[in-house]
């Protein structure tokens, strides 16, 4: 038994996957139920997907074949060329900072995948026609419209040394995404030494494209706040770093909301 | 984890003997009411206001009902949560069992419930919807909830 589905009300759900979890919050709109429900499943089946695809945890992924050598990227699901082609552009677009081809073990676009992924989740909620939606997908996330006309998303930032107490709060308008030196990140290596290395506590990037944000997020723990200009000469991205020594920079379109 | 529990708290909602550990991955969904931006500046007469459309479904919003959600693993030990019902909304979440590997995160814990329950709530309160930046917590958190929530049957 439920409620019939109404405007203004919200929908949650948690999912267990991609070695995470991935919640969704979701404003049907006109949607009935049965309608959400499909367009949950199908969201949740993108993103099962794109975990037997790319994990690098499970041998038989396409990734892991991939890395081993025993198939080529033309033999493989077309997907996984779309996300190796993103990876390319987030290296460019980084300067080098995020690059998945310097991963001990070959080619890891685990970086960029999660992001990638919950993108395409939260496009089926959009195609399907709910009214907005935020997918976060262990805590990088992309939101579809908002809550309440004069009511953004409010997400908080993770504090880097206080575990989950927050930073700050953000206004989101797309994509936000946070990588810290807290996390037990094989992901973040230095590219110049193939080694991990942070240079920031977390960095947090807000921008149209999740995987690029995630992407660029992870570039620049590692590179630091000096390099906040790889990010803010990208049209629609921005970003705020918190320094090891706990500075704070922010670029203009960060907009900090009320606690 | 190899660290034995050292503690168990228990809140609010007490220390339930019931838990039992997750079988399967959640499947279900919560629901909560966001007023509307209209709504909102409407003065409030009740709680039900949302499913005044749905004539048939109405009475069940009146009942409150509660159950305690699945022990989840996080980075630091185990949580479980009690979420409170009314209809399809929640009412509350309540810590209804923890176990921290050490004193450390028996601290950490006790600041960290409560933005987490806002978060989840927000909806109601206007508070956060969403936290940027991977959190052990946050996640065994909202998978404590989801199950609680598909314990009720809610939606």
């Amino acid at each position: 038994m439920s409620a019939g589905v109404s405007q203004g009300r919200m929908i949650g759900h948690a999912e267990r996957v991609m070695g995470t979890v991935v919640s969704f919050a979701m404003y049907p709109g006109e949607l009935g139920d049965a309608a959400v429900r499909s367009a949950l499943a199908q969201a949740c089946r993108v993103l099962h997907e794109a975990d037997e695809t790319f994990s690098t945890w499970k041998p038989q992924s396409a990734m892991s074949r991939l890395r081993r050598g025993e198939a080529a990227v033309d033999e493989l699901p077309t997907e996984v060329a779309t996300v190796l082609d993103l990876c390319e552009r987030a290296k460019e677009t980084s300067g080098g900072w995020f690059d998945p081809w310097a991963m001990p073990g070959g080619v890891d676009p685990t970086g960029l995948v999660k992001g990638w992924a919950a993108e395409r989740a939260l496009a089926e909620l959009v195609e399907a026609g709910v009214a907005a939606a935020m997918v976060n997908a262990g805590g990088d996330l992309a939101v579809y419209d908002r809550p309440a006309a004069d009511e953004p998303w409010r997400i908080g930032i993770r504090h880097p040394w206080r575990v989950d107490a927050l930073a700050c709060i953000i206004e989101a308008h797309a994509a936000v995404a946070t990588s810290g030196a807290y996390e037990r990140g094989e992901h973040l290596i230095d590219p110049g030494s193939g080694r991990p290395l942070t240079r920031a506590a977390a960095a947090t990037v807000t921008g149209p494209s999740l995987a690029i944000a995630d992407a660029l997020a992870t570039a620049l723990v590692v590179a630091g706040a000096r390099e906040i200009g790889l990010v803010t000469s990208l049209a629609g991205y921005d970003a705020y770093v918190i320094g090891r020594d706990g500075s704070e920079l922010a670029s203009d379109g960060i907009r900090f909301a009320p606690a | 984890m190899g660290r034995a529990p050292l503690v168990i708290i228990a809140t609010a909602a007490g220390l339930v003997g019931v838990l039992s550990f997750h079988a399967g991955a959640p499947n279900s969904i919560l629901a909560t009411t966001r007023p509307t931006a209209s709504s909102r500046k409407q003065p409030q007469s009740g709680s039900a206001a949302s499913a005044s459309s749905s004539g048939a479904t109405s009475s069940i919003l009146l009942i409150t009902r509660s159950a305690v959600g699945a022990k989840e693993q996080y980075g630091y030990g185990v949580l479980a949560v009690r979420v409170t019902v009314r209809g399809s909304r929640i009412e509350s979440i309540t810590l209804a069992g923890l176990q921290t590997a050490e004193q450390y995160s028996q601290q950490l814990a006790a600041q960290v419930i409560p933005m987490l329950r806002s978060e989840v709530l927000s909806t109601q309160s206007a508070q956060i919807n969403g936290i940027s930046g991977a959190s052990y917590t946050s996640q065994a958190y909202a998978l404590s909830v989801q199950s609680a929530l598909d314990r009720l049957h809610v939606a």
